[in-house]
């Protein structure tokens, strides 16, 4: 059982934090509870979703182990997702939580809930230009309009071929 | 004779087709459209008030209604060398957000990322270049509410000489950063550099 704080605390946990907050829980696979943001500050709001409930599932949130108590996962819109928030407590410790999340089919599925002191999402930032594009709507594509001139240079070459008979009194 | 005559008829015929199509098929010759110097400075006297941040939302989808784009979002991740990547090239309605930053509509700056275009033609973002001031983006949230962002400007800069503080620095308010390839291109080494769209939170609901 992970219910309780795991035993990282101040210093050391906020060192794990920083190299943890870029691979933030949402986005995981069927099966277990997204939490999101996955490191929260005291005080934070706290979004987590799961798929593992089917189609319109709801489900019961226990979120006691970081002190927010139990909430409830209602349906979305989402990929059938059903979704709860809480409010982590201003006086939360840092520390790693564990967050369950129980459907009502008795299933049940959990993810992680990083408390640090200071928010530390914002603090990589992507850098330099974005390569979101490779020109495919500008213009014909060179190996195209070579085989579409070869192909006019055949047109021409018989064509001038039959002309050259027509002169000559071959008739077509 | 007459056999022979024929069959180089049918070949011309059909070379001459084959060559017309092949040489005015497919692609669209347009360039993307790149914003006029005119969207390029925000003009903090005719903006709209900032509304109030939401909390922490992952999105799913970016409606912008003025140049027809509806489409899902996708997390995305840095590259090795720190740069944002991008969604998949082969789908083309598909965009992206920076899934490690700020959620559209908290405090803060969210960045979108999606292609202007792919090999086979125009992408999600190919009209994102004609975005106005005062243009409406819209992104749908998971917990159900939709923010809604108010475009401030809309800039073109060098991949070069990209501004990454003025483009993904933090905020005080709640900001969104649209981002597709823009500027010139060449073939040997692509788009020149980034259309990037500056808004920030005016609404939701």
């Amino acid at each position: 059982m992970r219910r309780t704080a795991r035993l990282l605390t101040g210093t050391a946990l906020a060192v794990a934090a920083a190299g943890l907050a870029t691979a933030p829980a949402y986005g995981g696979e069927t099966g277990s509870l997204e939490v999101f943001p996955s490191s929260a500050v005291p005080g934070g709001d706290v979004t987590v979703n799961t798929a593992a409930c089917g189609d319109g599932g709801t489900a019961a949130g226990d979120a006691s182990a970081v002190g927010a108590g139990t909430f409830t996962l209602a349906p979305s819109t989402h990929e059938g997702d059903a979704i709860g928030q809480f409010k982590v407590p201003p006086s939360a410790q840092p520390g790693t939580y564990e967050i369950v999340a129980k459907c009502t089919d008795g299933k049940e599925v959990s993810g992680d809930l990083m408390v640090t002191l200071a928010s530390m999402r914002q603090q990589v930032q992507p850098r330099g230009s974005v390569k979101t594009g490779v020109g495919g709507a500008l213009g014909p594509d060179p190996v195209q309009t070579a085989a579409g001139v070869a192909a006019l240079a055949v047109a021409a070459a018989g064509g001038t071929w039959l002309l050259h008979r027509r002169a000559r009194g071959d008739g077509i | 004779m007459r056999f022979g005559n024929t069959a180089i008829g049918a070949v011309t015929a059909v070379a001459l087709c084959t060559g017309a199509w092949l040489l005015t098929s497919g692609r669209d010759t347009d360039p993307p459209p790149q914003p006029s110097a005119a969207e390029a400075r925000p003009d903090p006297a005719v903006e709209r008030a900032a509304a109030r941040a939401l909390p922490p939302s992952p999105p799913d989808r970016i409606r912008i209604p003025s140049i027809h784009v509806d489409a899902p979002l996708m997390g995305l991740k840095l590259t090795g060398n720190g740069s944002l990547d991008v969604p998949p090239a082969a789908k083309k309605n598909l965009a992206g957000w920076y899934e490690s930053g700020t959620t559209p509509g908290e405090t803060g700056t969210a960045i979108v990322a999606g292609h202007v275009d792919n090999a086979d033609g125009p992408a999600v973002f190919y009209d994102l270049g004609a975005l106005k001031k005062g243009n409406t983006i819209e992104l749908d949230r998971l917990d159900g509410t939709v923010a809604l962002f108010t475009v401030d400007a809309v800039e073109v800069y060098q991949a070069s000489r990209f501004p990454d503080q003025k483009v993904y620095g933090a905020a005080g308010r709640p900001e969104l950063r649209v981002i597709t390839c823009g500027g010139g291109y060449s073939r040997s080494t692509g788009y020149q550099g980034n259309v990037v769209v500056f808004a920030h939170l005016t609404g939701s609901h």
